[in-house]
């Protein structure tokens, strides 16, 4: 009976809740005895003491219920005794939704503590896959998993963009080395290093690329990088659908194999490493993959001890702390080896407290990014994370997740720190002792002196006088035509009257907001080929960069913005053939 | 492996790729929200590489049901017509019977348009959870019934995203020779 009274969806919700039961689900599953040990552990907690709603118990609980009604005997019998409960309706599978999406980054912080062994994140994880089954899931959740199923990446990088962009990076590369050899190559057969990346790198910060190909390039490595497979990260992990997380995969492996690579090595990111090299073989059902799978840190760590590359730590001088990803610590117990390159890079190196397998999370994973409908109860729960940076005393944060590193500079802004994130990777480029031989002589510097945003025109668009001002000397030093708007109806004005080349759009203005801006820009034929390169102190709008009713911005940028990096990324979305400027 | 099916002079093609870049195509097959909002994925190419004139075509339809076709005009893409396909979503009652209807209506579409060549995705599989072997006997099936009488279109392509998806559909059209 009530089998009948249950939504289709609830139904199928319960059936493929049945196949995902195994030894270790049910052992999370039956093994609570509610002591509570695990509520101190959660950020959510901790940051809303008064809301029992969000302890890991609670949580866990609400999917529970569901087993016991339905799988255990004790449930079925004597639903009243063991708190059965069934899930019927859609409205449940909604309100589900909002426990294991909204009020959890699947951290794990909490199965540290449990005396029984529960682990909370895997029944999650499950439960986010069930409703995902049946399309219960937030905007931007749908919006990632459907971009990497299909283009292949999660940020929706077409594959011409993604090659258009290594190509412009090898030519910055070769242009500043001297040197042809200086370039990123693609698809090079028998290479001994396959170098995999996250996608958030080609869109939004291409300097970690081109950081990274310094580095093998100065090591004498005989490196690729693959034109399929070349996102080593898996939203999988997050959404809790193994399918996409073996399809993911495999994709990756097959690649490699195809190239005759000796070993994968995978940039930065926590749950890119935990899904490629941990979870993957048991997802995609291939088996251990016939190479080696390492992390970008170990790569560099062998380099500077075999004296591949030198580095000098007097050139990284600032007090760094370091933020260990979940993925990574907690999940893969990999966070010594991070720490052993940190000491090699840097003169002031301060651990936060609590680290490695303890450290709190960045408050931003398990996809909590791309879920904006519960971004002001993530940046709540983040007071934790923020005390916790504070009290380092140090101005500059380290670490080796790309998904952390978003996550980190929006609790950063939201809570004013005046921190930077950075990465292993960036300060290990940055402290590289550039052998003689390809030191670049002083006049072939002088003949590269051009003003390279010559002959573009650029609208900035920011409600601040002084933004506006960085902005418009920046660029105009580079040779670019500026013109100006303080807020958004000028800014659309001007947009169709000087129909520039790119638009930097703030987003948080008054009236007009930059958001509404973006969409009017997109869906008016006349202007909707506009390059747009959002700057933005509003995390919360990220919405417009995951759950998108138009074509996604050229360029994201975080403020404060420095020089490099604003014209990195301004001459990146400029120089690129992307389809948009060629309507 | 078999990637190709000969029906009367029409033929069936199975490849791997992207399906916004297959060059030569008349009409690409786009698998749709009931809103026939573009949205992510496939989605993005399209507008993207389309640019803003297909979801305007859109907008004037408004939405669609399960199993409708829409036809937009191509916009900045190589292929001239983009059949907006709305077929069944995330284990929703009678999927398989739905993606049989989805399926043959892209392809009446195709014959009224004279459209000679179409290509379509891995129907429904990956992110909206048609299994992949029901996509590819279904899809597959369908095609091969509907190329046997039609005038055309004279070749179905199926761009599939990976090997992965490619073996299934290899297998079912091996079953079918
Ligand atoms: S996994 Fe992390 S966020 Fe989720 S309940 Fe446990 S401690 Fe809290
Ligand atoms: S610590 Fe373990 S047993 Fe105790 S309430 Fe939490 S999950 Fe249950």
């Amino acid at each position: 009976m009530a089998q009948n009274a249950r939504s289709h969806k609830a139904s199928k919700v319960v059936e493929r809740m049945g196949k995902k039961l195994n030894r270790q689900m049910v052992g999370s599953l039956v093994g609570c005895v509610h002591c509570g040990m695990c509520a101190e552990s959660c950020h959510y907690v901790l940051a809303n003491p008064d809301d029992p709603t969000y302890a890991p118990a609670y949580k866990a609980d609400q999917i529970r219920k569901i087993f016991k009604r339905n799988f255990d005997w004790t449930g079925k019998i004597f639903p009243w005794w063991v708190h059965a409960q069934d899930v019927r309706t859609d409205e449940d599978l909604e309100k589900l939704k909002d426990i294991v999406f909204g009020k959890c980054t699947n951290c794990r912080r909490c199965s540290l503590n449990c005396p029984m062994g529960v682990d909370f994140a895997t029944i999650n994880r499950m439960a986010r896959g069930l409703l995902v089954s049946v399309g219960v899931m937030p905007e931007g959740v749908a919006v990632v998993s459907k971009d990497q199923w299909e283009v292949g990446n999660q940020m929706g990088v077409l594959p011409q963009d993604y090659l258009e962009t290594i190509e412009w990076l090898s030519d910055e590369l070769e242009n500043e080395f001297k040197d042809t050899a200086a370039r990123i190559p693609i698809d090079k057969m028998d290479a001994d290093v396959v170098y995999a990346i996250n996608p958030r790198e080609v869109k939004y910060d291409p300097r970690t690329i081109s950081d990274a190909a310094r580095i093998f390039y100065l090591a004498g490595e005989n490196w690729t990088m693959p034109s399929e497979g070349w996102d080593m990260t898996n939203f999988g992990l997050f959404s809790g659908d193994d399918e996409l997380g073996g399809a993911v995969v495999q994709r990756v492996y097959e690649k490699v194999i195809e190239l005759r690579g000796k070993r994968l090595v995978l940039s930065e990111c926590g749950h890119g490493y935990r899904s490629t090299r941990c979870e993957g073989p048991n997802w995609s059902g291939t088996g251990v993959p016939p190479f080696v799978i390492e992390s970008s840190v170990l790569t560099m760590l062998r380099y500077i001890k075999e004296g591949r590359i030198r580095v000098d730590k007097e050139k990284n001088r600032a007090a760094v702390t370091f933020h260990d990803s979940c993925n990574n610590a907690r999940s893969c117990g990999f966070y010594e080896e991070p720490r052993e390159l940190l000491n090699l890079l840097v003169t002031d190196f301060r651990e936060m407290y609590p680290n490695r397998a303890e450290n709190f999370c960045c408050t931003g994973g398990g996809g909590a990014m791309s879920m904006s409908e519960y971004t002001p109860q993530r940046l709540k729960s983040a007071i934790i994370k923020a005390d916790q940076l504070k009290a380092t005393g140090v101005k500059v944060v380290v670490t080796s997740c790309h998904n952390c590193v978003d996550g980190l500079t929006d609790v950063i802004r939201h809570y004013k720190l005046g921190m930077k994130v950075t990465q292993l990777v960036n300060l290990t480029a940055n402290a590289l002792v550039i052998p003689e031989k390809v030191v670049v002589p002083v006049e072939a510097l002088i003949s590269v002196v051009t003003l390279p945003l010559q002959g573009f025109k650029i609208l900035v668009v920011d409600d601040e006088p002084d933004i506006l001002t960085f902005l418009a000397a920046v660029l105009e030093d580079q040779g670019a035509t500026v013109i100006q708007a303080a807020d958004g109806e000028q800014a659309l004005a001007l947009t169709i009257q000087e129909k520039p080349d790119l638009v930097t759009l703030d987003l948080s203005m008054p009236g007009k907001n930059g958001g509404y801006v973006f969409e009017e820009i997109r869906n008016n034929p006349e202007i909707a080929s506009t390059k747009v390169c959002i700057i933005t102190g509003k995390p919360e709008l990220r919405r417009l960069i995951y759950e998108r009713p138009v074509a996604p911005p050229e360029g994201y940028l975080d403020k404060p913005v420095n020089e490099e990096t604003l014209l990195t990324n301004i001459r990146m979305i400029l120089e690129l053939k992307r389809p948009h400027g060629h309507a | 492996m078999l990637n190709e099916l000969r029906v009367n002079e029409k033929i069936i093609r199975l490849m791997v790729g992207f399906i916004t870049d297959i060059q030569n195509m008349d009409g690409i097959v786009y698998y749709a929200r009931p809103d026939l909002t573009l949205g992510a994925g496939f989605g993005t190419a399209i507008s993207t590489q389309g640019g803003p004139k297909v979801q305007e075509e859109l907008k004037k339809t408004g939405s669609a049901n399960i199993t409708d076709v829409v036809v937009t005009g191509g916009g900045n893409l190589q292929a001239k017509y983009i059949l907006h396909a709305v077929g069944p979503r995330f284990q929703e009652e009678d999927s398989e019977e739905k993606l049989e209807a989805t399926t043959l209506n892209v392809l009446r579409k195709a014959e009224e348009h004279k459209l000679q060549k179409i290509v379509f995705p891995a129907m429904g599989a990956g992110f909206y959870g048609i299994p992949l072997e029901v996509s590819a006997r279904v899809t597959l099936g369908v095609a091969r019934e509907f190329l046997e009488k039609a005038v055309e279109p004279k070749e179905v392509v199926f761009c599939l995203r990976d090997s992965r998806e490619l073996k299934v559909f290899q297998e079912n059209l091996q079953k079918m020779k």
